[in-house]
């Protein structure tokens, strides 16, 4: 069997997506010293919202604003604990995963059960097909042998999330707001010594990361399955802060870093179709990701060396 | 001030999350009162198709390792709880510990609880994430009684423990027959031309390769050129990989029928056809037509049951004709009622008059003994069936 066929490119994509978003959320996070290790919990949450929401407007596009509006509020919330209350971030992340999974099926139960007289476990039965994210063919694009059967027909938030890593790399190194957030997160002090509101800039990037996690949310229940069901985030959330830290905390890498993942599980998903064990096929997005990091470590410490060297001379 | 109000909200996160988990208690009083009143008139209740004298009606706690509303296992268990309730057979007390691997500490501690009360005369706990923390407390309270359901990890070590599973090879080898006459049937909307037919797992683990073991039996007991292509989420949660692996299976293998057994994963199957426009999904356990939004219940040709209330209301009949099953593993099958297909709705439309003729006469075949199907249970069972997979893949 050809497994290099262009809906395997295709998959690629479809699989990194959420990955990605939650990656720019850690990207943005580790430039201002911000370790939001809450992604999991804050996609969980917006899937759920967001898919809620979606059914009772009957509009996939609010729903997704209120995904958005969730993972900034629940990302706030965090900020709010962790920067005011000076509750260790990590702490807080840890119960916002938590939360992320007991939580969300305590309240779809609470919340069907107050608006619908029923209480549902899943939404999965309230999503239908027009009330999901739309995909996009892109004009001419699409019409391009090979190429357009990979690139063109993925989700609206595909694209937005290829987009984000460009606008991410702005925010970051062309916009004041930018610099702010990366001297928050070299050195706090000195930020603090000429000005900047150190609290302000925190609140602004943990919210940013909550607003992109909450994208990330969406696209799982609102394109990749159809409605939320419990724990369904499955992890992407954790792979992301791995993205993050193999694309060398930076837009680009990082963007490459969750392709890589998307490359993975795509790969063993056409491997299994040729009978290898399930159990040798489900760790390869691990061993992917363990080889990517001893290659990135590799790599900086080659820069490294080189950059010494050329300091020597 | 600030550290008032720093102390509150921190503990309203505590109990927020503590609430999350907690245990909800549903004692079913009246049930009690009602069968106490029985018993003062000595009255005879009904339920299902035995008769018994309300004098013994039983104390039972339901332990939940989750939570209701699964549509699935849980409800299954306590639907057939509750109409023993309803039958003023017993009396219940439901208590739903989580799910999630923070509940986890709570089962064995609530275990503990619930047997020292002395309280109940059954303690009914279920899945396979149980049996350790059961065989704990039952050795340590040796004259409580207990009910495992859908495990049979310690099955006849303790006498006072039962292990109720199902014959889930039985019901793979009634859905693979159906799923293979129907893969045959091209004049059915989109059945292709191949004879190739799916099944997403959750593990390769016995458990679900027995599901899988006659899934594939009954599917070459219709036609041996029909191949199935098998694969493993390896995870019962993330619907989106499911997802991924049934878009690869109608897409490179050419499956029409996709079997999801992989828990709420397995959903994502069915959004895998919906959107390849691949073909037709199976349900499990319960029947998903029901619980499907319309337009995945539209493309669920049927659903394999696992009947968890039937069997329990099967257990208590027994148990109320003096038939002990302490300390035995006990397997329940079509006749009893511990498994079935759904053959209403879209399995009535879709099915030609001789396919169903056809799965009826395998039902008999299985019910009465005519054929025996493997089970991954059995010695070298899983490995057999392992080999069998191998032998048909596409």
């Amino acid at each position: 069997m050809n497994i290099f066929t262009t809906d395997f490119f295709f998959s690629i994509i479809r699989i990194a997506t959420p990955i990605l978003l939650a990656t720019l959320a850690a990207v943005i996070g580790e430039k201002g010293g911000v370790s939001n290790i809450g992604l999991e919990g804050i996609m969980m949450m917006s899937a759920l919202f967001g898919s809620l929401t979606a059914y009772w407007t009957g509009s996939w596009a609010v729903g997704l604003l209120a995904a958005m509006a969730v993972g900034l509020l629940e990302a706030l919330l965090m900020g709010f604990f962790a920067f005011k209350l000076k509750t260790d971030i990590i702490l807080v992340g840890t119960a916002v995963n938590m939360i992320g999974s007991g939580g969300t099926i305590f309240l779809v139960k609470v919340i069907t059960n107050a608006t619908m007289g029923k209480s549902l476990t899943s939404t999965t039965s309230l999503i239908t097909k027009s009330l999901q994210v739309p995909s996009w063919n892109i004009p001419l694009i699409k019409d391009i042998p090979v190429i357009g059967k990979v690139i063109s027909g993925h989700s609206l938030l595909t694209y937005i999330a290829f987009l984000l890593v460009f606008l991410t790399g702005v925010l970051l190194y062309k916009t004041p707001l930018g610099l702010n957030i990366r001297s928050v997160g070299e050195n706090p002090n000195a930020a603090s010594s000429v000005g900047v509101s150190v609290s302000r800039v925190r609140y602004i990037t943990i919210g940013i990361g909550g607003v992109l996690a909450g994208l990330g949310g969406a696209y799982m229940s609102m394109y990749y399955a159809m409605g939320w069901s419990l724990d369904m985030v499955a992890g992407r959330g954790f792979i992301a802060l791995a993205a993050q830290s193999m694309g060398g905390g930076e837009p680009i890498g990082s963007m490459l870093a969750a392709l890589i993942f998307g490359f993975a599980q795509a790969l063993g998903i056409k491997v299994s179709a040729t009978g290898v064990d399930s159990n040798l096929v489900a760790p390869i997005p691990y061993i992917v990701t363990i080889l990517s990091l001893v290659v990135f470590a590799l790599n900086q410490r080659r820069v490294e060396k080189r950059r010494h060297a050329s300091a020597l001379k | 001030m600030k550290k008032a109000l720093a102390v509150a909200l921190s503990l309203t996160m505590v109990f927020t999350m503590a609430g999350c988990g907690s245990k909800k208690e549903t004692k079913e009083t009246e049930a009690k009162t009602e069968a106490a009143k029985a018993t003062e008139a000595g009255v005879e209740t009904e339920a299902g198709t035995e008769k018994t004298t309300s004098e013994d009606v039983k104390n039972v706690v339901y332990l939940v390792n989750g939570n209701l509303g699964d549509k699935s296992f849980f409800d299954s268990a306590k639907a057939g709880l509750d109409a023993l309730v309803e039958a003023g057979r017993i009396t219940l007390n439901t208590v739903e510990m989580g799910g999630t691997d923070a509940d986890q500490p709570k089962w064995l501690q609530t275990l503990y609880e619930v047997a020292d009360s002395e309280e109940y005369d059954l303690i009914v706990c279920g899945t396979y994430q149980m049996p350790d923390y059961l065989k704990e407390v039952a050795t340590a309270y040796p004259d409580q009684k207990f009910l495992i359901f859908d495990d049979d990890t310690y099955a006849g070590e303790n006498d006072n423990v039962v292990n109720i599973v199902f014959k889930q090879n039985d019901l793979g080898y009634i859905v693979g027959t159906f799923a293979g006459l129907m893969t045959l049937d091209t004049s059915v909307d989109r059945i292709n031309e191949d004879k190739v037919i799916g099944f997403v797992g959750g593990y390769d683990s016995p458990v679900i390769n027995d599901f899988m073991d006659g899934y594939i039996t009954g599917a070459q007991a219709v036609d041996p050129d029909i191949k199935v292509d098998v694969r493993y989420t390896s995870d019962y949660v993330d619907t989106a990989k499911a997802k991924e692996y049934g878009i690869s299976m109608v897409n490179d293998s050419k499956c029409d029928i996709i079997w999801g057994v992989a828990g709420n994963a397995g959903n994502g199957a069915a959004e895998a056809v919906l959107e390849t426009n691949g073909g037709w999904f199976i349900g499990v356990d319960s029947d998903q037509e029901l619980t499907l939004s319309d337009e995945l219940a539209a493309i669920t040709l049927t659903s394999g049951l696992k009947n968890v209330g039937n069997s329990l209301i099967w257990f208590f009949d027994e148990w109320d004709a003096g038939n002990d099953l302490f300390g035995q593993r006990v397997s329940l099958g079509i006749v009893e009622g511990g498994v079935g297909i759904v053959t209403d709705k879209n399995y009535d439309t879709y099915a030609s008059d001789d396919v169903k003729a056809a799965v009826d006469a395998a039902i008999e075949e299985v019910s009465n003994g005519d054929i025996v199907v493997p089970s991954a249970f059995d010695e070298g069972g899983n490995e057999a069936a392992q080999e069998l997979r191998d032998s048909v893949r596409p």
